[in-house]
């Protein structure tokens, strides 16, 4: 009897206990920052925020809201994951794409990436700006990998590319694990 | 009395392991409905003859875009696809390298694209590549080869640590599928029926640096001299799926490492129209992959070469082989034509939708 208890302990220890995760590691929850209506006058967020139009975007954010916003995109591609649940999502607008990642259900925003000069980060850099103009606006405080820059804030990172001292890539990324 | 003991004491010990055993096998997942390319990999072991033609090694752009029956079809080729779902080229190598213990094909097939990554990605990836292996040398080294960070090795020698927690969640389908699975694919070939025509693809990011990394670069050699050292000839590919990005500072790195080697390398990208792929049609998610119609195309129009090429024996007249192929064709067709009635009955394939019976 003593040893089918501890046999029946040792199954339950190892069957009932709650550590480790039964599926795949998966994103951090969607960024709540929106009010009753579901807009985001008051977006509170501690990382890099997109703004174009008066709407701001910030990285891991519910996308519904900002799309309902933003009105149609010029181009939508969806590509559903290999083997996984979920669909990652390409809004294409004037001037960037807006690029998602679902957890839960959520469609939220995993990063924008700039397609030409005609949007700009709130800090005032465009497509072809120079690397000092970045330094000035950002600081000295980035990981360089190669010829790019990454500052982070919170949670996102904005990704400067920087090739014969211009700017010819910048992207806002979620940091979502 | 101290016989009684030790008697007493082994039976302990074997009705322990024996329950844990049963356990460790009840909340391991089990891949038949929803996400059942994590069955891929474990699915070899079933093939009746192992003694293939060609081995394909490589991710979803393999197991989803060539369809091993057409091969046979149309050019008495017999072929397994060894494929996984975002298999890393480190998995690739050990997979065939395990493969080779058990037969040894003429040609093994290797997909490019997991060029692309230097290092490990993502655990559930992971485990549907690994924990569908037997135990090997292989096995071993390819999980030392592919853990993230954070994981174990532990875990995956002994799986109940890492899935004792899916207690809250079992199934039926877990206890109905506790020791035997029904064959899901077709020689490691993933079927789908369904059409979601190409809309838009978006361009590639520019990226800070176009070259493969070093460790990708060390497996692609060590897979090209485990073929030299038996004989087999090494075709490397890059399958016409449209997304993710194929860049062509990559191409151009492969074009250069096949001269190098003396390998064939083929883009199939540069080959769609040859190939007849009609992406309105051909494939079912809007162009990451080819839907069953592509795949057979495909298939086809890459048997023509891999029989040209390599001087591959028709074996469609043995009798032996034919009858197995019989049988897997049989199992082929019937699953397209269910899989055509669920579209027609519900829009979708039901029987891989996650709940089926609902």
């Amino acid at each position: 009897m003593k040893k089918i208890s501890i046999i029946l302990i040792i199954l339950i220890m190892l069957t009932a206990c709650s550590g480790g995760n039964n599926t795949p590691s998966t994103p951090n929850e969607p960024v709540d920052n929106l009010n009753e209506n579901g807009s985001d006058d008051n977006l509170v967020s501690d990382g890099f925020v997109f703004e174009t139009n008066g709407v701001e975007i910030a990285m891991n954010q519910e996308v519904a809201p900002i799309i309902e916003k933003l009105g149609d995109s010029k181009e939508y591609f969806e590509a559903e994951h290999c083997a996984l649940p979920g669909l990652e999502k390409t809004y294409t607008y004037n001037g960037f794409e807006l690029y998602t990642y679902e957890k839960n259900g959520v469609d939220s925003v995993s990063s924008i990436l700039f397609l030409d000069d005609s949007v700009k980060t709130k800090e005032g850099i465009y497509l072809y700006s120079s690397l000092d103009d970045v330094l000035e606006a950002y600081g000295d405080d980035y990981e360089q990998k190669l010829d790019l820059y990454i500052y982070e804030r919170g949670d996102s990172q904005l990704c400067f590319l920087i090739e014969d001292g211009e700017v010819t890539s910048i992207e806002y990324i979620a940091i979502t694990e | 009395m101290t016989k009684k003991r030790i008697i007493t004491f082994v039976s302990f010990i074997c009705v322990l392991l024996a329950s844990l055993f049963l356990l460790q096998k009840l909340f391991m997942p089990k891949y038949v409905h929803g996400i059942v390319e994590g069955s891929l990999i474990e699915e070899y072991y079933t093939e009746e003859e192992k003694n293939h033609d060609i081995i394909f090694i490589g991710d979803c752009e393999v197991y989803e875009n060539f369809s091993p029956i057409t091969l046979w079809e149309n050019y008495g080729i017999t072929s397994y696809i060894r494929g996984s779902a975002q298999q890393l080229i480190w998995q690739s190598y050990y997979l065939l390298e395990e493969t080779l213990k058990y037969e040894t094909p003429k040609v093994a097939v290797f997909n490019v694209l997991a060029m692309m990554y230097d290092e490990p990605q993502k655990e559930a990836y992971n485990r549907m590549t690994l924990d569908g292996m037997k135990m090997s040398s292989s096995k071993i080294n390819s999980i030392k080869a592919s853990m993230m960070e954070d994981e174990s090795i532990i875990d995956y020698f002994i799986p109940l640590f890492r899935y004792h927690s899916r207690w809250s969640e079992l199934e039926n389908d877990d206890f109905k599928y506790l020791f035997k699975k029904e064959n899901l694919f077709h020689n490691g070939y993933y079927m789908r029926a369904d059409v979601k025509p190409v809309t838009s693809i978006p361009k590639g990011k520019k990226l800070p640096d176009y070259r493969f990394g070093e460790n990708a670069y060390d497996y692609l050699d060590r897979m090209v001299e485990l073929c030299k050292s038996k004989g087999i000839e090494l075709v490397l590919i890059k399958a016409p799926s449209l997304y993710p990005y194929w860049y062509d500072e990559w191409d151009e790195q492969m074009v250069e490492y096949a001269k190098k080697h003396d390998l064939l390398y083929i883009n199939f990208l540069n080959h769609i129209d040859e190939i007849g792929l009609n992406f309105e049609e051909d494939t079912y998610d809007a162009g990451l992959h080819l839907n069953v119609y592509g795949a057979e195309k495909l298939a086809d129009y890459f048997g023509r070469i891999l029989v040209k090429k390599f001087d591959l024996e028709d074996k469609r007249n043995d009798e032996k082989l034919k009858k197995i192929w019989d049988s897997k064709i049989e199992f082929y067709n019937e699953m397209k034509e269910k899989q055509l009635k669920e579209i027609e009955e519900y829009g979708y394939i039901k029987s891989l939708a996650p709940n089926p019976g609902q």
